[in-house]
């Protein structure tokens, strides 16, 4: 792999088809609906080549990309990377499983868009840019372009979501724009001070510079703890809006509802991830010995998540609102692995996120085919369908099953992991958390069993079965998380450096 | 002759700027605003005159600009009264308060 | 063949793949695929059992995940115990497997419910092949899915999806328990596997308070798995499934796991003495407490299903009360006998169109071959001499006895009379008396489904010889390695329990076969007691008015709370801003006067400023 521009390649490959989008005229649905699934291939292929090179030995310090930016002091007596933001990109274990998770979500959900209904060309070219953005988001080496990348998904999504949304869509928009814009409000306030009082964005400088005592004296002006604290808090509020933590979620459940399918899959499967990496890497990164502290709470914070997001799962009558609420339920599980601070919960954590990634993906695409043929997500309308399309019926249960933890898939794996963390530290509150799995199982069976099973009603019987081109995708995600799920080694080994090294930054 | 002091016409250059001040910002009529506001140009030119000859510098330089500000007065007159009867002969008023439209 | 037992479940799972996905076009023929793959798993467990005579447990382990310190390894053992229910569960399955293609025939999703079978078939006998507890934990969960497709076959019936969804939720509800005490475990024991946890119990690293709150945590779970009191209300619901998946799972393999369960965790229940009374009390009271719903039960199913709860019982009473032996003997047995019972009563059910009690009888006639069998699975189910329940339910009254706690073995006697009560009632209801069915051609079963019958008829009468006083204690020398200690059996408890079944028997036949006795006489005095016979105790009401209403109401909380807390916070601020900015705006009034105002106002505050703090602020 050439060293130097691989990330750039991997990170700003969609632009190739956003170039290629422009030029092409807006009436062409076909050749502007393939260019875009085309556009997402070669982030996926650039991916999962470094995803093998990484599991056979190749050290991924080599990626690591520098280049000078933006320089905003000259004095004499500041060293040389002092005020100074490069554009740098570098990556580890965790960022790059997230990043083989949103170039795969990418490329499915672009599978999944064939389904959008008007102006092709803005949407695949907003899509594109959403996806350089969440490339971006993982691959950034310091706060500032880290900070770039997230603005550049949020102005994205904000258009796709009130353009292509359904009935309530400017409403969503603006909720979405307004949450996340104020969570990234705060997210520049935590980079601004920190930037002010250190000189410097860069995460490895940071590091050192908060922690290593001998490298205090080199900081601009004093961070005290109480200072630590604040910025702790400010960075469990900007990214708990992203997860989403209780009582900041609302926004998530208009944006599901309203938003379009194939959107709903990138944002719940990648968009929500970027909160729990924003939380490893910044808030546990930079600020151990206040998450240590504040540990206890964050796991009570996911209990909350688990059991809220469930019992209010049970008694939505809108799938899609089930599947809103089932997100919040399952981020809960992240919050629980990383309050246990032990390497099981935070691997515990990471396997959540990329489990619930595929099997939220797979709900939401299976949701799409329903929408098309039924047009309805009611499920006192719906009913019975698992006679007209049997496999659509059995891909629905199994992402049921999936989500609920049923061993053999991804979910039990993760749902296990961290609950056995969290038994280690807490063992009271993963008690009280374990309600959780059951009430899982209960409001996803009431939802799916309601769909599949049972009488016929009005929707289902004219309906047809998947098609070739929606099937591939749901076989594929079905796959993975059935891979993940009898095979988890393939996932945790590459998390395994990227975890110890946090865990040793908790320990000490 | 007596020298009236400095701060007699400083004084002087004081309220008629003030009542003007006064005038541009409170009364109804267009015309009066005008004429307000020329008062307050009047001020300075008296100020401007009143340090030439007894400031720290003397010199003729307060009286030149004054020149100036006199010229730049008239220029602002005409084009104020300009301005006053296009805007009578499209909204026949010639009230301050009634211009509003660029309210928010 | 020990080191290859791992293949013993891949059979089962290879039919699951193809029939699924070459299902459709093999239609009846996905039959033979289903039952030429429990054949040879049958035939490999016998091999693996042959081979385990005389040898030590075998394990093989391969690490599967690693948390932190934690490794977590998948494998498989051969002990004396999994080999032997190795051998019961592929042989119960084969057997199902070749009644189903008659049953099931002309069913349009026939490959379906074959391909379920397989996969029901490779996790139970995944279950059995595991050596520690996460692994089982991962089958069981397995299993569960097994029952839950095959409950809820008939989908498009909605009691079929209520059962299905019932079986899950509340076998999940056991299955907590079994998680957290598994996680506990761990934590004390630093391992999942069988036998350090055994070590630790030995040394005595396992503290005797943690083991029992564990024991008793599993033990939750496997109250759940085999619908012990009070999570048994799925068990009889789950009739609703076809009759071959009542009798395969719902009476043969998946209820026993919880049995199993226990078994093979025998030395950890054994370190705790309040663990094996719970084991002992809930089994002995779900006895007697499902036998008598029984009594009064008239669908054929049901009357079965709530048999196999009450004989789940007998072995849990058995487990608790010391004895493992005593409890996997009967748990073998009734294997055999109930999926006898049940595949008869599928037979009958197939003839005649009905599951009522009430609208059958007279079809001793009719079907001769049937009601032979059904009576050979009736006589051993009561205990009646000589065959195989007689011997297997001695085991368990002698431990019982033995045990001696607060009178477990006279409730176990009482629900062994109405055991045979209840039995010969549905015998004499069903076979005997006149004909109440209006159905005209009512014939024999074909062959295919004669045959598995004739085979478990056979086996109940004889497989109770595995382990007797008189001819030997096969089985528990079997189980225990050699080392089953023959403690004479007290001959005075045999004859109880003999004269006990003959006495229901007895009086089954003078309500209901002779008819001398009204059938009413003793229900129409006490009436109370009927109805809450008939209504199950109203149990099932009450988790709906309890548990129902309750999650429920929390529910309609959070979604209050959701709704105007959040929510209402949200548009509270959401309206703050929106009442700061028109309160702001109101400067903006198009008064060209106000804007010169507030700019020389502005001025004014600046210069004053400026003037009091001489430059800089």
């Amino acid at each position: 792999m050439n060293g130097p521009y691989f990330l750039s390649l991997l990170v700003f490959s969609p632009l190739l088809g956003i170039l290629l989008l422009a030029l092409t005229p807006k009436t062409q649905e076909r050749t502007i609906k393939w260019l875009g699934f085309l556009s997402t291939l070669p982030s996926l292929i650039l991916s999962l080549f470094a995803f093998c090179q990484y599991l056979r030995g190749y050290r991924l310090e080599h990626l690591t990309e520098k280049r000078g930016w933006v320089r905003f002091a000259d004095f004499p007596f500041l060293t040389e990377s002092t005020f100074v933001v490069r554009y740098e990109l570098n990556i580890d274990g965790i960022s790059l499983v997230m990043i083989v998770l949103t170039s795969l979500l990418a490329a499915l959900a672009a599978i999944a868009s064939i389904h959008i209904k008007k102006e092709w060309k803005g949407y695949f070219m907003l899509f594109l840019l959403l996806e350089i953005g969440m490339l971006g988001v993982f691959a950034a080496g310091n706060m500032v372009l880290f900070f770039i990348f997230l603005e550049m998904t949020l102005v994205a999504m904000f258009f796709l979501i009130g353009k292509w949304g359904g009935f309530e869509r400017e409403r969503a928009a603006y909720s979405y724009l307004l949450y996340n814009g104020v969570g990234s409000a705060v997210l520049l306030m935590v980079i601004a001070i920190l930037f002010a009082r250190t000189g410097t964005s860069n995460m490895e400088l940071l590091k050192e510079m908060l922690h290593n005592p001998a490298v205090r004296a080199q900081l601009i002006a004093p961070i005290s703890d109480d200072l630590r604290f604040s910025l702790f808090l400010a960075l469990l509020v900007a990214f708990g809006i992203k997860l989403p933590i209780v009582p900041f979620h609302r926004w998530i459940l208009r944006v599901h509802v309203q938003a379009p399918p194939a959107i709903v899959m990138l944002h719940s499967g990648v968009l929500l991830k970027i909160g729990a990496y924003g939380l490893i890497r910044f808030a546990i990164g930079l600020f151990p010995d206040q998450f240590r502290d504040f540990a206890f709470i964050i796991a009570i914070l996911g209990v909350v998540n688990l059991l809220y997001g469930a019992f209010l799962a049970f008694i939505q009558n809108d799938f899609k609102m089930v599947l809103a609420y089932s997100s919040v339920s399952h981020m809960g599980i992240v919050l629980i692995g990383l309050g246990a601070l032990n390497e099981a919960g935070m691997q515990g954590a990471i396997f959540q996120a990329v489990s619930h990634g595929l099997i939220s993906a797979l709900l939401f695409l299976l949701v799409s085919i329903l929408f098309e043929r039924t047009n309805t997500t009611e499920m006192d309308r719906l009913g019975g369908l698992a006679k007209a399309m049997p496999l659509t019926a059995g891909s629905l249960l199994a992402g049921a099953l999936a989500s609920l933890g049923l061993p053999g898939m991804s979910g039990f794996v993760s749902e296990f992991t961290a609950f056995f963390g969290l038994f280690q530290t807490a063992p009271a509150v993963a008690a009280a958390g374990t309600l959780g799995i059951i009430m899982t199982a209960v409001y996803l069976l009431r939802a799916v069993l309601n769909i599949t099973f049972g009488t016929s009603k009005s929707g289902g019987a004219q309906a047809f079965d998947m098609s070739l081109t929606e099937a591939v995708p749901v076989f594929v995600l079905l796959a993975l998380i059935i891979m993940i799920g009898v095979y988890p080694r393939i996932l945790a080994e590459p998390l395994q450096a990227a975890i110890k090294m946090m865990m040793n930054g908790l320990g000490a | 002759m007596s020298s009236v002091p400095l701060s007699a016409y400083l004084v002087l250059a004081l309220i008629l700027f003030c009542i003007g001040l006064y005038g541009a910002l409170t009364k109804r009529n267009i015309v009066v605003v005008l004429i307000c506001i020329e008062l307050m140009l009047n001020a300075v030119n008296i100020n401007l005159v009143a340090f030439a000859k007894y400031g720290a510098h003397p010199g003729i330089t307060g009286q030149v600009f004054a020149l100036f500000t006199i010229a730049v007065a008239a220029a602002e007159a005409a084009v104020g009264l300009a301005v006053l009867i296009a805007l009578y002969r499209n909204r026949k008023t010639v009230h301050i308060d009634e211009i509003d439209s660029m309210k928010h | 063949m020990m080191e290859m037992a791992w293949i013993v479940p891949l059979f089962p799972l290879l039919s699951f793949f193809i029939l699924l996905l070459a299902g459709k076009k093999m239609k009846e023929a996905s039959a033979y695929v289903g039952m030429l793959a429990t054949f040879v798993s049958f035939l490999a467990a016998c091999a693996v059992l042959v081979d385990r005579i005389g040898a030590s447990t075998y394990k093989a382990e391969q690490v599967w995940l690693t948390a932190g310190r934690a490794k977590w390894t998948v494998g498989f053992e051969v002990t004396a115990l999994n080999a032997w229910m190795l051998v019961v569960v592929s042989l119960v399955s084969f057997l199902v497997h070749m009644y189903a293609k008659g049953y099931m025939r002309g069913d349009e999703r026939f490959s379906v419910f074959y391909a379920y079978l397989g996969l029901f078939t490779f996790a139970m006998l995944g279950l059995v092949l595991s050596p520690n507890l996460l692994q089982t934990y991962m089958f069981w969960e397995l299993v569960g899915l097994g029952s839950f497709l095959l409950i809820g076959f008939y989908f498009y019936k909605e009691e079929a999806k209520a059962a299905a969804k019932k079986a899950f939720i509340m076998t999940r509800v056991g299955d907590v328990g079994f998680f957290i005490g598994m996680i506990l475990l761990f934590s004390q024991v630093g391992s999942f596997e069988y036998e350090d946890i055994f070590k630790a119990v030995q040394d005595g690293t396992l503290s005797p308070a943690l083991a029992t709150l564990t024991a008793v945590l599993i033990f939750i779970g496997a109250v759940g798995k085999s619908g012990q009191f009070p999570l048994h209300t799925w068990l009889p619901d789950a009739m609703a499934g076809p009759t071959p998946v009542s009798a395969l799972i719902h009476a043969a393999t998946m209820v026993a796991a919880g049995v199993y369960l226990v078994a093979a965790l025998f030395p950890l229940f054994e370190a705790s003495a309040v663990a094996m009374r719970t084991v002992a009390v809930v089994g002995g009271f779900t006895a007697i407490f499902a036998a008598s719903i029984a009594l009064v039960q008239t669908d054929i199913k049901r009357v079965l299903a709530y048999s196999t709860v009450s004989q789940l019982g007998y072995m849990m009473l058995a487990l608790g009360s010391g004895s493992d032996v005593a409890a996997i003997f009967h748990l073998t047995t009734h294997a055999f006998f109930k999926a006898l019972l049940f595949l008869a009563a599928g037979s009958v059910i197939h003839a005649v169109g009905t599951q009522d009690i009430e609208k059958m009888g007279g079809l001793w006639r009719k079907m001769p071959l049937t009601a032979a069998m059904f009576l050979v699975g009736a006589l051993a189910i009561s205990g009646v001499p000589f065959l195989s329940g007689f011997f297997s339910k001695d085991e368990i009254l002698v431990a019982a006895w033995t045990y001696g706690y607060g009178g477990l073995f006279w409730i176990a006697v009482a629900a062994s009379f109405f055991t045979a009560f209840y039995m010969f009632r549905l015998f004499f209801l069903v076979f005997g008396g006149k004909e109440r069915h209006d159905v005209k051609d009512v014939h024999e079963s074909p062959a295919v489904m004669m045959l598995p019958m004739l085979v478990l008829a056979v086996l109940a009468v004889v497989s109770g010889y595995i382990h007797t006083p008189w001819f030997g204690t096969f089985l528990g020398d079997w189980l225990t390695d050699g080392g089953y200690a023959h403690e004479a059996t007290p001959v005075w408890i045999m004859i109880v329990a003999a004269i006990v079944s003959m006495l229901g028997i007895f009086l089954a036949w003078l309500m209901y076969g002779k008819r001398s006795l009204a059938r009413d006489w003793l229900s129409s005095r006490v009436p109370f007691m009927y109805s809450m016979l008939w209504n199950k105790y109203y149990i099932d009401e009450f988790y709906a008015w309890t548990v129902g209403c309750a999650v429920n109401a929390i529910s309609r909380l959070c979604y209050y709370a959701d709704r105007f807390v959040i929510e209402g916070i949200a548009s509270l601020i959401a309206a703050a801003v929106n009442t700061a900015a028109s309160f702001g705006a109101r400067v903006q009034n198009g008064q060209v006067q106000t804007y010169g105002a507030v700019a020389f106002i502005g001025l004014a505050l600046l210069v004053v400023i400026l003037a009091f703090t001489g430059g800089y602020l």
